[in-house]
């Protein structure tokens, strides 16, 4: 839909990086590693380690042998993302040499030094050797990064033009100057005149909002490294590039961090070290007051890089922190409700009314954005799903599933116990499908942006394009008849033409 | 020679392709690039949001939908 096509996501953005930004990157062990880690698909993991220690090219057809027939298709994605991140190399088709497939010099060489550690690299952070201060532990800089964050969450949500009595009376000090800049650049809000913070949130704003945080965290690093890269390219071209790559590497650098720990901040390049103020106002590092010398990575930096499936998201961290420390997150202001927030909280009945067992100001804001809120109490706000709510919710660009799996994550733990004692449905079906139905109403037409290709010379072109497409997963539409079909992304059919071209 | 078309995939119901069609002729054909089947339709990217809008225009003339019955709170 049109929300997720601006939603930026780090895969989409790596894809668009040339090669030799590629081989930069893979020069940090730590980088390659955490792409090792969160950018690839089981399978793709796979042939990774299976080439990792492999002294010569692989042939590729020998790949048969490890792949089953019926996974051709996972095989095929699997190499087609390996080849786009620049991880795998593979030799054109040629008639009189069979195609050989080996890791990329860079990436090989670094992903061994990960695993075996030695080298003076430095990519995986220096300690501090000096004196920590002991207030600074794992509660403490939870309780600072999710400040920080909800911060940011809020500035967004309370640009929601005021309804109701959940578009935010409480007044936060607010995100700083630059960061407000920076969601205006990303277009999560714009200028407007008739809401009280002076900026309205858009349609890219609402699909961040319900992201999970990981995502959210993502999307506005990638914010701030376009934004970096425009500046600094209006200024001097060259030097900026490599600028942008430290950024970056040294983003996948903090993902390896260990949370709770301090680290040396002279140790950084000088680009690095200039990151840092944006850094802590993201809330995804803590420098002391007292001693600049040290840095902290937080819990929003240390999961930049673990998949949201294996790992546990960094909210679902958040409260469980809170739980293991009990007195210190009661000390330091960590209040239950907010920790009872991320744990869920929602009851929906089938008549459409919805109660939240909450008293965080972003949670309720968040589901004012597609309920008729009707009554607040201390602890508890109760509306009901409407279709004018709903309308209004699509028409910011948000979708019937979004809502859905935000209601669904969030359900009380009433809903789901009662769901898993009768085998049902954590929220009540009849909802789940007027809400679908109200979109439908609303949503006339599903659109993606993408490519049209047409007018090919013969037949045996078009079936081995279009199934090359079928086989990467770009494919939506096709039409044998008319010779035509249509897929989301072109780069990778563009270039199977050349290496098809040059074969002949 | 093979040609690749930057654009829009739609995909909707025959009923609203039909009303697509037609908002497109009486426009100078300005939205739609290929009538490619049934329920889809290839436009052009920056023209969306306008026939986005002028579909919604359309069906407000035609469509009024039932509100559920509401009840006492």
């Amino acid at each position: 839909m049109s929300g997720g096509q601006q939603s930026y996501q780090l895969s989409e953005y790596l894809e668009k990086l040339p090669g030799t930004t590629f081989r930069k990157l893979y020069q940090q062990p730590s980088t390659a590693f955490a792409i090792f880690r969160r950018m690839l698909p089981p399978l793709a993991k796979v042939f990774v380690q299976a080439l990792l220690y492999m002294p010569s090219p692989l042939l590729l057809a020998e790949l048969d042998v490890w792949v089953r027939a019926e996974g051709k298709m996972q095989r095929d994605r699997a190499l087609s993302i390996l080849r786009s991140l620049h991880i795998i190399q593979i030799t054109p088709p040629g008639k009189d040499k069979p195609q050989e497939m080996q890791l990329t010099t860079n990436f090989k060489n670094s992903l061994r030094l990960a695993l075996e550690g030695g080298g003076s690299h430095n990519s995986f952070g220096v300690p501090s050797t000096l004196p920590v201060d002991p207030r600074i532990d794992i509660a403490h800089l939870d309780h600072y990064a999710r400040k920080k964050w909800e911060d940011i969450l809020h500035y967004v949500v309370n640009s929601v033009p005021a309804q109701g009595d959940g578009g935010g009376s409480i007044s936060t000090a607010g995100p700083k100057t630059s960061v407000k800049e920076l969601l205006l650049l990303g277009r999560l809000v714009e200028l407007r005149r008739d809401t009280r913070a002076g900026v309205g949130i858009t349609q890219a704003g609402f699909t961040f909002l319900l992201q999970e945080a990981n995502a959210q965290v993502w999307t506005l690093l990638l914010l701030w490294l376009e934004a970096a890269d425009r500046a600094k390219g209006e200024a001097k071209g060259a030097a900026a590039k490599t600028d942008s790559i430290d950024m970056l590497s040294f983003l996948f650098m903090l993902a390896s961090l260990e949370l709770g720990r301090a680290y040396n901040t002279d140790a950084l390049t000088e680009t690095r070290r200039n990151m840092l103020p944006h850094l802590v106002d993201f809330g995804l590092i803590l420098v002391p007051r007292e001693d600049t010398r040290q840095y902290f990575p937080t819990r929003l930096a240390t999961t930049l890089t673990s998949s949201a499936s294996s790992l546990r998201s960094v909210s679902s961290g958040f409260s469980a922190a809170a739980a293991n420390n009990p007195g210190d997150a009661s000390s330091l202001g960590t209040t239950p409700e907010t920790s009872a927030a991320s744990k869920g909280s929602i009851i929906i009945e089938t008549n459409y009314r919805l109660y939240a067992y909450t008293s965080s100001p972003l949670q309720i804001a968040v589901l004012a954005l597609f309920t008729q809120l009707n009554m607040r109490f201390a602890g508890m706000a109760t509306g009901r799903l409407t279709r004018d709510s709903i309308r209004r919710a699509i028409g910011f660009g948000i979708t019937a599933d979004q809502i859905i799996s935000y209601l669904a994550s969030h359900a009380h733990d009433q809903m789901v116990r009662a769901a898993a004692a009768t085998g049902r449905p954590v929220l009540p079906p009849t909802v789940v499908d007027q809400i679908r139905l109200w979109q439908l109403e609303n949503e006339r037409m599903r659109t993606s942006a993408g490519f049209l290709f047409k007018d090919f010379d013969s037949l045996e072109e078009y079936v081995s394009l279009s199934s090359y497409a079928d086989e990467i997963g770009v494919l939506v539409w096709r039409n044998d008849k008319k010779r035509m079909f249509y897929a989301i992304k072109m780069e990778q059919l563009r270039d199977y033409l050349k290496s098809r071209k040059k074969a002949e | 020679m093979v040609k690749a078309v930057r654009g829009v995939l739609v995909e909707c119901e025959p009923a609203i392709k039909s009303i697509l069609v037609h908002i497109d002729s009486t426009h100078h054909h300005e939205f739609i690039i290929e009538d490619l089947d049934e329920t889809h339709l290839f436009v052009k990217e920056a023209m969306l949001q306008v026939l986005k809008s002028k579909l919604e225009e359309r069906l407000r003339e035609t469509y009024r939908p039932e509100e559920p019955l509401e009840d006492s709170e």
